[in-house]
């Protein structure tokens, strides 16, 4: 765990994982880099829009008993709205993003591109584009494409894997399996991301520290 | 606006703007979410999409009034629900209904669809249902049968908030499938399929979630409805049937009608046992019980006892049982006293079909007065021969009766298994799967 002060306006800052190199400050925003140099301020993130979410950074619960910490948030936006995806931190030191969007929840770990042998994929990933209803075999199941779209990115805070600057835009496609699986790749010009997981309900998280909403009732979990 | 940090207060749960038509304040309930929103002072469509509000679709008129105004919350299955969003939809302006949005910023999103004949509560599922040959759906391993295919449903009206782009005219094409008290609607456009699974509510729950008044059940019944007939049908006849097998049992018990011969038994009184055989008996069923019966008028301070042997005449086979008949009396210090049974009846239980002869071999005894174990006052004893009645029988001419009791008893249940077919039927009549469905046949582009 790495404590530094923000370069730019002096408040603590913290890097919990050498995997996450990202950190935004909580205070003016700015998006700061770790190296082996130190850290470095390479812009500013916008404010996060007015949202109604139930998770916010310090959110924790287990998924598949493994304990997890939300440390960050990427919030992406296009044409016809926008969703988040959360950081979540696990105590064995990966992470994870939870995806919340239409008030549905999608637990994804990042996967490596290379293995991955879907005609779909590899095409997306060398740079084309493919029709919603395309269908990919990965792992023995059938995932299909359900959308594809351009995101941009509209926000973010806490840490993260990457930088995430405003305006950042990148290919979106998710796929959906039968079973509640999900899968989402996201490119831009340096390459292509694959993630891969389920589709969760909070109550299966069994969340603690949720965020206070004014007149809702906190479900308790756990 | 940063929020999120630990330890903030409660965030507001709504964000206002302002109407860039009519510059009415709108209070979004599912900010961050919600995509589309209609003002309900003017009817405006707005997108809300982006921090710039525009205008999708500009109206100058006033919202419908809704059977739940939009704000309203209700508790349906423990979860407070607030109902944010409005549509009304039809098949090409036929068969209308009505959708509410509701949400719960910790649970997300939920449907309330009504066509005006009952209120079922939905929620879009996140997996796929399985397709099992040759006609059903499964879900959680539950099965639903198709009932409307490929319908044009459009949306006519809104107001509220939605998660997606909403647009009055916007077309998707529905299926429906079902199972008693269960939907499974799919919805498709070009590029998206939905399902939503719906669970009809019970009568009161919406009285008691939104203060609604309920339609009463009506006909023709819910796609979804289950028969009132179902469930009772299975009570019963449990019920029946349980008490056709209790009258069946009983019937073997204690059936002793259908006599199969009536004869006497001449026994001195003297231990010295008599053989006399009777016959012959013909039994015709497969099985049948046989009941024996003695019985002596006379029989006073003395036993019989008897054995019986029905002997097959063909295969020799013996069923063989053994009855006691015997009758006290006498006087003590407190009066006369009478003790025993002056008849026996016993019963062979499983006695195949077959001619057979009734071997009995019988002995009177008298009870030696004033014997150590004498009970007896002192009688004068009885010494001469007396008679024993020996009846055998079937249960065979009461089975009728049987039959006779178990098809009143199965009146009810048939009344009700054609009152079950008849909503069955009317249900089923509506589906465009129905056997005989010239009636309601869509027009499917």
């Amino acid at each position: 765990m790495l404590k530094l002060p923000c370069p730019n306006c002096g408040s603590e800052v913290v890097f919990r994982s050498p995997a996450l190199p990202v950190r935004v400050c909580d205070y003016c925003q700015s998006t700061l880099v770790r190296s082996d140099e130190g850290v470095r301020e390479i812009g500013k993130a916008a404010a996060l829009p007015f949202d109604v979410s139930p998770i916010r950074i310090g959110t924790r619960g287990r998924f598949e008993g493994q304990p997890f910490e939300v440390i960050g948030r990427v919030r992406w936006g296009w044409t016809d709205g926008s969703w988040n995806e959360w950081l979540l931190l696990f105590g064995d030191g990966r992470h994870a993003w939870l995806g919340e969007a239409m008030g549905q929840f999608m637990l994804l770990f990042e996967r490596e591109t290379r293995p991955l042998r879907a005609r779909a994929v590899r095409s997306l990933i060398a740079g084309e584009t493919v029709p919603v209803g395309t269908k990919a075999q990965i792992d023995g199941e059938v995932l299909t494409v359900a959308d594809v779209r351009d995101a941009t990115c509209i926000a973010a805070e806490g840490e993260l894997p990457f930088a995430a600057p405003n305006d950042w835009t990148v290919l979106s496609v998710d796929f959906r399996s039968a079973s509640g699986r999900c899968a989402s790749l996201q490119r831009d010009e340096d390459g292509a991301h694959f993630y891969d997981g389920r589709y969760v309900t909070l109550a299966e998280l069994a969340p603690s520290n949720l965020r206070p909403i004014e007149g809702w009732r906190m479900p308790a979990y756990g | 606006m940063v929020e999120g940090g630990n330890g903030a207060p409660a965030a507001a749960a709504v964000e206002a703007l302002n109407c860039p038509s009519c510059g009415g304040t709108i209070e979004l309930k599912a900010a961050g979410y919600t995509v589309t929103v209609v003002c309900q002072y003017c009817s405006s469509v707005l997108d809300v999409a982006n921090p710039d509000v525009r205008i999708i679709t500009e109206y100058h008129e006033a919202a419908a009034s809704l059977e739940i105004p939009l704000g309203s919350r209700g508790t349906l299955d423990g979860i407070e629900w607030e109902a944010i969003g409005y549509m009304a939809r039809s098949e090409n302006g036929s068969y209308p209904w009505e959708e509410y949005l509701l949400f719960n910023p910790y649970h997300g999103y939920r449907w309330l669809v009504t066509d005006g004949r009952g209120w079922s509560f939905g929620e879009m599922l996140t997996r796929t249902p399985k397709w099992e040959p040759p006609s059903h759906l499964a879900v959680d391993n539950k099965p639903y049968t198709a009932f409307f295919a490929d319908t044009p449903a459009q949306v006519d009206y809104v107001l509220g908030e939605f998660y997606w782009r909403v647009a009055v005219g916007e077309e998707v094409v529905g299926s429906t499938y079902v199972r008693p008290g269960w939907m499974l609607s799919r919805e498709a456009n070009g590029s998206e399929i939905n399902w939503t699974l719906l669970r009809l509510l019970e009568p009161g729950e919406m009285e008691a979630a939104f203060g609604v008044d309920e339609p009463p059940r009506s006909s023709p019944p819910l796609p979804h409805q289950p028969s009132p007939y179902h469930g009772s049908i299975g009570k019963v006849a449990a019920l029946g049937f349980g008490a056709i097998g209790l009258l069946v049992i009983l019937f073997i018990i204690f059936s002793g009608g259908g006599t199969l011969l009536r004869e006497e038994m001449t026994l001195p009184q003297n231990g010295q046992f008599q053989s006399a055989t009777f016959g012959p008996v013909t039994l015709d069923d497969a099985y049948q019980a046989v009941s024996i019966q003695a019985r002596a008028p006379a029989l006073d301070n003395a036993w019989v006892d008897l054995d019986y042997a029905l002997v097959n005449r063909a295969t020799q086979v013996s069923y063989q049982a053994y009855g006691l008949a015997e009758r006290y009396s006498g006087r003590d210090s407190e009066g006369s006293w009478t003790e025993g049974d002056r008849g026996s009846s016993i019963k062979m239980a499983t006695v195949p079909a077959g001619t057979y002869d009734l071997v009995v071999e019988a002995a009177a005894t008298r009870w030696k007065t004033g014997s150590t174990a004498s009970r007896s006052g002192g009688s004068p004893p009885e010494t001469g021969p007396i008679e024993v009645e020996i009846v055998a029988g079937t249960g065979k001419s009461f089975f009728s009766n049987v039959v006779l009791a178990a098809f009143l008893i199965l009146i009810p249940l048939i009344f009700m298994f054609f009152r079950h077919a008849a909503f069955e039927t009317a249900r089923v009549a509506e589906s465009d799967f129905a056997a005989t469905g010239e009636d309601d046949e869509e027009d499917d582009e």
